[in-house]
């Protein structure tokens, strides 16, 4: 064959499957359960979604459980200043002296400037930052999908103000209102969770308005009306639920960015207040100790942070392929 | 004929084909998943200057099989084996520099979708003049000005202003005729149609293949129409050739095709149109004439308004029809006669603009939005696109509860009791109850959605071209259960279509659509065998009846319509009669006369003042 | 078609920026701060908190106070927005705008080179990835793209640092320069014309300085870069799977345009969406390199806003919001004129 310019390539996702393979190759299926066995497969099959899922479940005990596993009480000095982790080829020696001699546990990833053990704050932080996170990202998702909803559905003069008041948010530079809101307001774990939901409110109501105006000339919902269905059943049972996917899809990649936020507004001093065990912080304190080489003080939260993200990056992104 | 003898055929004549294909496999890779083959064990042979029709069912790989003639797939597919001989050469085997000549200029191309064909961001004028500049040695203002005459002759208005249009500020017709202007510009020895006029109306499809056809017998141009389109097969193609499953099952003249087809497939297919022929009065239900109409609409008018502007759409103007319990009335038109706008009017999905909709005696245009909600039972909707009007999340189950639900008081166990009889009426598998919407086929869809308007024991059903997104196949199954259910349930249908082959078998009584308003009324054998109105006329004429025994082709006078359906804004309304500027009957009064729809003495209504005063002839139709 | 469309976005962007600052101005006097206390300190006295409560204008009617602000019905006499002006900073006491000018272009530059050496180096790799799908270069980009999309950037500079300034300098190799600024403090500044230093530099003839501001700027640079391109590859690559298998590209194939031809059809549907992305991204970081800026010391607007926020400096507060927001539609409005001449479909 000399037509070298169609090289076998891949197909990424079912939606290039249903454009580019016609439809008699697609068997039939017979209904079966579907959602969870596809997720089932899902994670057996590709890497990157599996690794994805574990740091999010990970993510999510560490955050429940951290602080009762963490050896040492993560806001409580030992008095041991500034220790460095110990060799890693001493660990599994370490280990078991730890867990079956009944020793001391060893401060795995060194201790900071006063005395905290990083290990045991690393594993607490979660708690601070998954609470954050999560909490924002859903309270965003429930106001910005009804929202959106309504503004899409309904045409009205308030939901076109709605949608000014959106666009007028969307306007604002991210990272500085937040800080606003968060520094002016006292900074509590309160006022940076209801600083998060604003910030990221406008994504949803934009993208579930956007999917509902996509929804809207579909048959299906002219059908609903026509089977004698009320405006606001056609609304909430019919076009909800099928405008529901991109927001699902985007709460994953916003609950990370929102871990990153948290962290970040900690890191410049906007954030949640010291000692708190908080990754974000704990890199702040770690930063001067970089250029003496005390680098441990700063790593070890600095790589829990990018791996979090990263995993609900990989779900967001997994989940995005098969639902698109 | 089968795959076989068809490839000793091509063996035999190799020296005189202008095509030849052998063995062609085209496979498609798929991550986690044996590989598919669009296309395998293909052969075909294509003679100069014939026209060979190439039909298959949707997914059966003629798109596919089409474009590899020109040795292209569609990433990520590959051409796994096979010859593709051009004039003798195998262009598999050229280096790509030679086969990129002669795409274009040897081998042209027409596809579907042509808005989508033309690079969306760049100048019409300027993909013209690149294609010219790929096979010509010209510089740019030339090719530019090549752009331009071939725009005039293919017809389009004001060449030198659509020179410079994008993609997305032409309509479908004319988008494909700025594609059939590229192809033609080289004369090459071997056309490629793939589905050029799905999408456009009846009328315009004459007109371009019409074209198509002239100017390719004109250069002796072979062409391999591919489609769906049993009109078009019968009525321009020498030769059909029909795919299953990736491969070719049946190859035979025209003429011996619609006789005997040989292939199961192509026996299914057939099926229906051969009933079409034959149906008379014998297949449809007798209908009681004098019983009170079910259904009335009275001087029933729909503008709908421009943002920013003070016309309006004319959707609707003074429409006047009546339906009579159990009757089947057809409402032909094409795109902007406002055909589905009545549909929705009268079930109050759109709300007129003016008029009466009497229903079962009662004006149900005056109701209140949310009581009318309570008579939504009664009168129900099948709609066009079977996949898109159920929910994509609902399982049939779910779907057939929702009516029930609504405006029955059935108890839990009547109501399974009931779904279940709904799915046995309709011809669903007890299977597909629990079956979403993506797991059925296009057929099971459909009767699904049938299933959920007859749930609530409707008196009368909009069926909103409810075969056209179907296979010829499943067409004619699903007339045939809308049939059956009309004369089981005694149910009123209001069916609206652009496809008159359709009509012609299932309807009563039929009503003609232009620009929003009605032309013609009269019953079937009325409208089909002597249409009086010359836009009747003109659309019986274009519509392609699957049937050989009168080829458009070989017809001495093919009566079509000039130009475009204007679109049915106020200030593009003409003054006078509506067809003025497109009729071949016009005369200069009926530039600033208004029409009215004129009761004839044969029970018909005509909307034409030279038909009510016996001016034209009445003659029987051209097809 | 288009100048309509121009017209219209560049009202709509003005209308934003009215709102923006009336937003701001209710917003923090609305949120639980007392500026006052921070200036006198907890245990002033009655008479030095009135005292400094009408020195700052506090005392007044929040309507009146808006007046003073914008420059309209002052009871102060003191010029406001409309007369071209942001007020004076209560901590430093001088002009916010003069503070401002001398802020924004540090980061304006440090993010303006991020983003075009971002934009320059996903271009050709998203590209070549989409048209090769599968192959190992694919695979990396893919990874990349997922990855770098949300990074803590913060932490990656601290490494960067940690890493080429302290490991090197250790092992005795040529490192990068301590994270103490934008110049060795031993060189003086060239005198402002742009306020990019990297240009400045040039136009004044101070090699010297050039070349030790480049080092400077090589880490923060890097950091962003190293973030901000995995959204764009991303988007690049997923384009250009989209546009190579769309109809128009096989069409332009079937009638037989060379290959070039081909190639700049998809290069042509690529590129704007990416060149979006960018500009959001650009509008993103005018306010979000905070943390870039702090680790290096650089003293841009993101490091001027947060000190004022944690003084409850109101005006400056106020005037770099409004500033960074009108800096960023600009932006916005600039992409957004150059895709509409791009791609005539949005001006509809």
């Amino acid at each position: 064959m000399n037509e070298p310019t169609n090289p076998p390539g891949h197909i990424e996702t079912p939606e290039d499957i249903d454009q580019h393979i016609e439809p008699h190759m697609v068997v039939e299926t017979i209904p079966t359960k579907r959602r969870q066995i596809d997720l089932v497969k899902k994670f057996k099959e590709e890497k990157l979604f599996a690794f994805g899922v574990i740091i999010v479940f990970l993510s999510i005990f560490l955050a429940f459980f951290g602080p009762m596993i963490s050896p040492y009480d993560p806001n409580f000095a030992t008095g041991n200043v500034s220790v460095g982790p110990p060799n890693i080829l001493d660990w599994p020696g370490l280990f078991i002296d730890t867990v079956f001699l009944g020793a001391d546990p060893p401060h795995w990833f060194g201790t900071d400037n006063s005395g905290l053990d990083i290990f045991s704050r690393t594993i607490s932080a979660p708690r601070t930052d998954l609470q954050i996170a999560l909490i924002a990202a859903l309270l965003s998702m429930a106001i910005g999908t009804t929202l959106g909803l309504l503004a899409g559905f309904f045409r009205h003069f308030l939901t076109e103000i709605l949608m000014r008041i959106s666009d007028l948010l969307q306007a604002f530079p991210v990272f500085i209102t937040a800080m606003i809101l968060v520094a002016l307001s006292g900074r509590s774990t309160t006022n940076i969770v209801i600083a998060l939901t604003i910030v990221y409110l406008p994504i949803f109501i934009r993208l579930t308005r956007a999917e509902v105006l996509g929804q809207m000339p579909r048959g299906y919902v002219e059908a609903a009306r026509a089977v004698g269905n009320s405006e606001f059943k056609v609304a909430f049972k019919h076009v909800l639920p099928n405008s529901l996917v991109p927001s699902l899809i985007q709460l994953s990649t916003t609950v990370g960015f929102a871990i990153l936020l948290t962290s970040g507004l900690s890191f410049v001093g906007a954030g949640v207040r010291p000692p708190t065990a908080e990754w974000g912080l704990m890199i702040a304190l770690g930063a001067p100790q970089i250029i003496l080489g005390e680098w441990w003080q700063s790593i070890f939260p600095g790589v829990a942070i990018s791996l979090t993200i990263f995993g609900y990056a990989a779900v967001g992104h997994g989940l995005e392929e098969d639902y698109r | 004929m089968v795959a076989e003898t068809n490839e000793s055929m091509v063996a035999g004549s190799s020296s005189e084909n202008i095509l030849e294909v052998r063995d062609l496999s085209v496979r498609f890779p798929i991550v986690e998943g044996p590989d598919v083959f669009a296309v395998r064990d293909f052969n075909l042979a294509v003679k100069p200057g014939e026209f060979v029709g190439l039909m298959g069912e949707p997914g059966c790989g003629k798109s596919t099989a089409a474009m590899s003639f020109l040795g292209l797939v569609r990433p990520p597919g590959v051409i796994e084996t096979g010859q593709i001989n051009f004039a003798g050469d195998d262009i598999l085997k050229m280096d790509e520099e030679t086969v990129r000549q002669m795409r274009g200029r040897d081998i042209g191309m027409i596809v579907q979708n042509p808005r989508y064909s033309l690079h969306p961001m760049m100048r019409v004028g300027d993909q013209i003049a690149n294609v010219y500049r790929a096979h010509n040695d010209v510089g740019k203002r030339e090719a530019w000005e090549h752009a331009v005459s071939m725009l005039r002759m293919v017809g389009i208005n004001d060449p030198e202003r659509r020179v410079k249009a994008y993609a997305h500020e032409l309509s479908s017709g004319m988008a494909q005729r700025v594609l059939i202007a590229i192809a033609l510009s080289s004369q090459p020895k071997l056309l490629i149609a793939d589905e050029p006029t799905s999408g456009l109306d009846v009328t315009i499809q004459a007109q371009f293949l019409d074209q198509m056809w002239d100017s390719c017998r004109q250069a002796s141009s072979a062409v391999v129409l591919v489609t769906q389109d049993l009109g078009i097969v019968a009525n321009y193609c020498d030769r059909v050739v029909i795919m299953h499953e990736g491969t070719i099952v049946e190859d035979a003249d025209v003429y011996t095709f619609f006789e005997s087809p040989q292939h199961e497939y192509s026996r299914r297919i057939l099926q229906l149109q051969r009933e079409a022929q034959e149906a008379g009065d014998a297949v449809l239900g007798k209908i009681d004439r004098t019983a009170p109409p079910i259904l009335e609409v009275k001087d029933m008018s729909k503008l709908f308004p421009i943002r920013g502007s003070e016309s309006k759409v004319h959707a609707v103007e003074h429409a006047d029809f009546e339906l009579r319990p159990g009757e089947c009335l057809g409402l032909v038109g094409e795109s902007g006669s406002g055909k589905t706008t009545i549909g929705r009017c009268v079930l109050r999905l759109v709300e007129p603009t003016q008029g009466e909709i009497v229903f079962q005696e009662r004006n149900i245009a005056e109701i209140r939005p949310n009581e009318f909600r309570k008579f939504r039972g009664d009168l129900q909707i099948v709609f066009q696109d079977p996949l898109d009007s159920l929910n994509p999340r609902w399982t049939v189950h779910q779907v057939l509860s929702e009516p029930l639900k609504l405006h029955t008081n059935l108890s839990p166990e009547e109501k399974e009791q009931r779904i279940s009889e709904l799915l046995n009426l309709v011809g669903l598998e007890p299977s597909m109850r629990f079956a979403l919407p993506r797991e059925m086929s296009a057929g099971r869809q459909q009767r699904a959605s049938i299933a959920r308007a007859i749930a609530s024991n409707p008196d009368f059903i909009v069926l909103d071209e409810p075969t056209s997104a179907l296979t010829p196949e499943t067409t004619a199954e699903i007339i045939q259960l809308l049939m059956d259910l009309s004369a089981k349930l005694g149910i009123a249908y209001l069916f609206i279509s652009h496809d008159l082959t359709t009509v012609k078998y299932i309807c009563h009584r039929v009503v003609v659509l232009y620009l929003g308003q009605i032309v013609e009324v009269g019953t079937k054998d009325q409208v089909f065998n002597q249409p009086r109105h010359p836009y009747s006329r003109a659309l019986l004429s274009s519509h392609l009846f699957p049937d050989t025994a009168n080829r458009r082709v070989d017809r001495e006078v093919r009566e079509t319509l000039e130009g475009e359906i204007p679109s049915p804004i106020t200030e593009n309304l003409p003054k006078g009669c509506y067809l003025y500027g497109r009729c071949p009957s016009q005369v200069d009064k009926c530039r600033d006369l208004p029409q009215e729809l004129t009761k004839l003495d044969d029970g018909r209504s005509v909307r034409c003042w030279r038909v009510a005063e016996g001016d034209l002839p009445d003659e029987p139709a051209a097809h | 078609m288009v100048w309509r469309f121009i017209a219209k976005r560049v009202a709509i962007a003005l209308l934003q920026l009215i709102g923006i600052s009336l937003v701001v101005f209710f917003l923090i006097r609305g949120l639980d701060a007392d500026p006052v206390a921070r200036i006198v300190g907890l245990n002033a006295t009655e008479e030095a908190v009135k005292q400094a409560t009408e020195s700052l204008g506090l005392h007044e009617h929040q309507l009146q106070q808006l007046g003073n602000y914008l420059g309209i019905f002052s009871s102060s006499g003191k010029p406001g927005i409309v007369q071209g002006t942001l007020g004076e900073s209560w901590v430093t006491g001088s002009s916010i705008l003069e503070e401002v000018t001398r802020f924004l272009p540090i980061t304006l530059e440090l993010i303006t080179y991020a983003l075009i050496i971002a934009f320059l180096l996903a271009m050709p790799l998203g590209m070549s990835s989409g048209t090769r799908p599968g192959g190992a270069a694919d695979r990396f980009t893919f990874v990349w793209g997922l990855f770098a999309g949300s990074q803590p950037e913060f932490w990656w500079g601290l490494m960067f640092v940690f890493v080429f300034f302290f490991v090197f300098q250790q092992a005795g190799w040529p490192s990068a320069p301590a994270p103490l600024g934008r110049l060795n403090p031993f060189l003086t500044a060239p005198e402002s014309i742009t306020g990019f230093i990297m240009i400045d530099s040039l136009l004044r003839g101070r090699f010297d300085v050039w070349i030790d501001a480049g080092k400077h700027l090589m880490l923060p640079v890097f950091t962003l870069v190293f973030v901000v391109s995995g959204p764009i590859v991303k988007m690049v690559r997923q384009n250009m799977l989209r546009v190579l298998r769309s109809d128009y590209i096989l069409y332009a194939r079937s009638a037989g345009l060379p290959r070039q031809k081909v190639a700049r059809y998809a290069l042509r549907a690529a590129l704007a969406p990416a060149m979006t992305l960018t500009a959001i991204i650009y509008g993103f970081l005018l306010g979000g390199a905070v943390p870039v800026e702090l680790i290096y010391s650089l003293g841009g607007i993101g490091e001027y806003s947060i000190r004022s926020i944690l003084n409850l400096d109101f005006p400056a507060i106020q005037g770099t919001v409004l500033v960074i927001a009108m800096v960023s539609l600009v932006i916005y409005l600039a992409i957004d004129i150059l895709h509409a001449f791009l791609d005539p479909r949005i001006a509809f």
